[in-house]
């Protein structure tokens, strides 16, 4: 069923998240302004098509890779690390603060939380899924064509093209989805399917499960930033939609380009150490 | 002219004339661009040099090149089972999984180098032509398994990018001011910058090495020339130390074909530069992610079938 959405299906599906999460109590507030965002003609280059200019390197500041929720200072996983591994605090970035999670799936997380980091999937350099690769402590590249739109993530290679044509079927599940955009004005609207539930949201172990259906919206705000939301819905995990929202900063340095950071190489001990021949006693 | 443009310039001129003179004007994109975008594939059965019996014969005839294809397509057959159980147990990743293709290049040639003509790498005899120390033997630990094993770097991404046996699909799209490749092994994506007239974007800092190195591109008529450096030293493409300096041309000589040449230049490794050409055909997408490391359970089971062994052998 959620393999087989269709475009109208999809953008309906879209528009049932935002009011769910948008509706209830503490939420309430941003619903006017976000339609007055909608409305907003976005700053920033434009194409030749005239669409908004997504192309650069971007990058978010924050913490929320350690954890998407409000969280205090705390010490590391590695105490050898000392201040260096410790915890920053952090404002979140789900809207309320609260993820809503079902119980069995709350306990899931908190068994997550306590197997960090070693079975943290970016600990094994396993690819971040969405919508955690846009907040990870890396850098991103878009390049957007006239045609469809490729996302390069600068952490372990991962990458995604958004297919801006006919919508597509996710094929089978994987680690980034399968991306289907539009434009909604100026705001693009990626709808991801196919996820496989593997990749956590956070190291505090936040996760959805094989059946998640993620919209993301990006607006450029201005030359330097760019607006970004995640609706989350996931009926399995979830009692309701929630959101992630968060600014996306452009790298303003001349010689601004995403590096390489293939991991694998750093993971291996983690990940194959075991197995290693031992040095004979 | 920079050492880097001058450097450029030499290779360039001694590169294959073929792709400079197609008569094809490919589509542009909107900001101006020859339009290569799309999904294709390099996908081939010609190998990278020139084998032992075709030594001096440069081009096969159509009648030769079937009969290449039937042979080398009955010699790679991964099903067949007339080798006994050790053969099979070799054969067990069959033909399920091995997609080689059925079909040499289409210019007809020999092998995929083109220069020297005859046909192989001009390796200095003091390199040798080997794996590296380490491989063959049962691994310590998995830095003594390939590259490809580790699922760091597979040959598809290279660069330069060579057909392997599987998965040799490519997606090309195109921004204002770069080219970029998705490469489906190992879900790569190689973020090309464009030089402008007077927009010249140095490589980054010779400290700073990368398995694929740090490319640069611009425009030369139709084609796209892509120069990279900044290699690590354990990328070793062909043996090629750190210093190799690679420039690709990719020319789209027809609706669905991109000519792809590479010139690969290194006097540590080689006596002189060599080129290849490996032209890419429109293929259908889309680009399906390979999540190679999340699903190595193989490294798993070499590593602790090593250990195994290693016990047995003590009398454990």
């Amino acid at each position: 069923m959620r393999k087989s959405l269709t475009l109208f299906s999809t953008a309906a599906a879209a528009v049932v998240c935002i009011s769910l999460t948008l509706t209830p109590g503490k939420a309430q507030a941003p619903a006017a302004p976000a339609k007055a965002v909608a409305k907003a003609v976005a700053k920033g280059p434009r194409m030749p098509d005239g669409r908004p200019n997504l192309n650069g390197v971007w990058e978010y500041i924050g913490t929320a890779n350690w954890d998407i929720q409000d969280h205090s200072p705390a010490p590391g996983p590695m105490w050898q690390l000392g201040a260096i591994g410790a915890i920053p605090a952090g404002q979140g970035v789900v809207e309320g603060n609260e993820i809503p999670y079902k119980p069995a799936a709350l306990e899931k997380k908190k068994q997550n939380k306590a197997s960090a980091p070693a079975e943290d999937p970016e600990a094994k350099c396993y690819m971040p899924g969405i919508p955690r690769a846009t907040y990870m402590p890396f850098p991103f590249q878009i390049i957007q064509s006239n045609k469809d739109i490729l996302m390069a993530y600068e952490y372990a290679s991962a990458n995604r093209l958004i297919n801006m044509g006919k919508p597509i079927e996710a094929g089978s599940d994987t680690w980034m989805g399968t991306s289907n955009g539009h434009w909604e004005g100026d705001t693009l609207v990626v709808d991801v399917t196919g996820l496989n539930g593997l990749a956590w949201f956070d190291r505090a172990g936040n996760w959805a499960s094989d059946k998640v259906h993620v919209v993301e919206r990006y607006k450029r705000r201005s030359n330097d930033v760019m607006d970004y939301e995640a609706t989350i819905d996931d009926p399995s995990v979830f009692t309701r939609p929630w959101k992630i929202s968060l600014p996306l900063y452009k790298r303003a340095e001349k010689n601004a380009q995403i590096l390489e950071f293939k991991c694998v190489e750093f993971a291996e001990e983690l990940l194959y150490g075991k197995y290693k021949k031992q040095p004979t006693k | 002219m920079s050492g880097r443009e001058f450097a450029l310039a030499a290779v360039i001129l001694a590169g294959s004339a073929l792709a400079q003179t197609s008569k094809y004007t490919p589509p542009r994109t909107p900001d101006g661009q020859p339009d290569l975008q799309g999904v294709w594939t390099n996908i081939t059965i010609t190998p990278l040099e020139r084998p032992a019996n075709l030594a001096g014969k440069e081009f096969f005839t159509a009648a030769e090149a079937r009969q290449y294809e039937k042979d080398t397509v009955e010699r790679n057959n991964a099903d067949r089972r007339d080798g006994g159980a050790q053969a099979d147990l070799s054969r067990a990743y069959n033909d399920a999984w091995y997609d080689r293709g059925t079909r040499v290049v289409e210019t007809l040639r020999t092998s995929l180098i083109i220069d020297p003509p005859d046909g192989h790498i001009p390796r200095r005899g003091d390199q040798p032509a080997g794996p590296p120390p380490g491989l063959g033997r049962p691994p310590e630990g998995p830095e003594d398994r390939a590259l490809t094993e580790r699922c760091i770097l597979w040959p598809t991404a290279g660069p330069p990018m060579m057909p392997s046996f599987y998965n040799n699909n490519y997606q090309i799209v195109q921004g204002p001011g770069y080219v970029t490749i998705l490469v489906e092994m190992i879900h790569d994506a190689r973020v090309i910058p464009l030089d402008g007239p007077r927009d010249v974007r140095p490589h980054i800092d010779a400290n700073v090495r990368q398995w694929m190195g740090d490319p640069r591109g611009h425009w030369e008529g139709n084609t796209l020339v892509v120069e990279t450096t900044n290699f690590n030293d354990k990328t070793r493409f062909q043996r090629a130390g750190p210093n190799m300096r690679l420039v690709e041309r990719f020319t789209r000589t027809a609706p669905d074909t991109i000519m792809y040449e590479f010139t690969v230049t290194d006097p540590s490794a080689f006596t002189k530069h060599w080129t290849g050409q490996i032209p890419m055909k429109r293929t259908e997408g889309p680009i399906i992610e390979y999540a190679c490391n999340e699903g190595n359970y193989a490294m798993e089971g070499m590593l602790a079938g090593a250990r195994a062994d290693e016990k047995k052998a003590a009398g454990k």
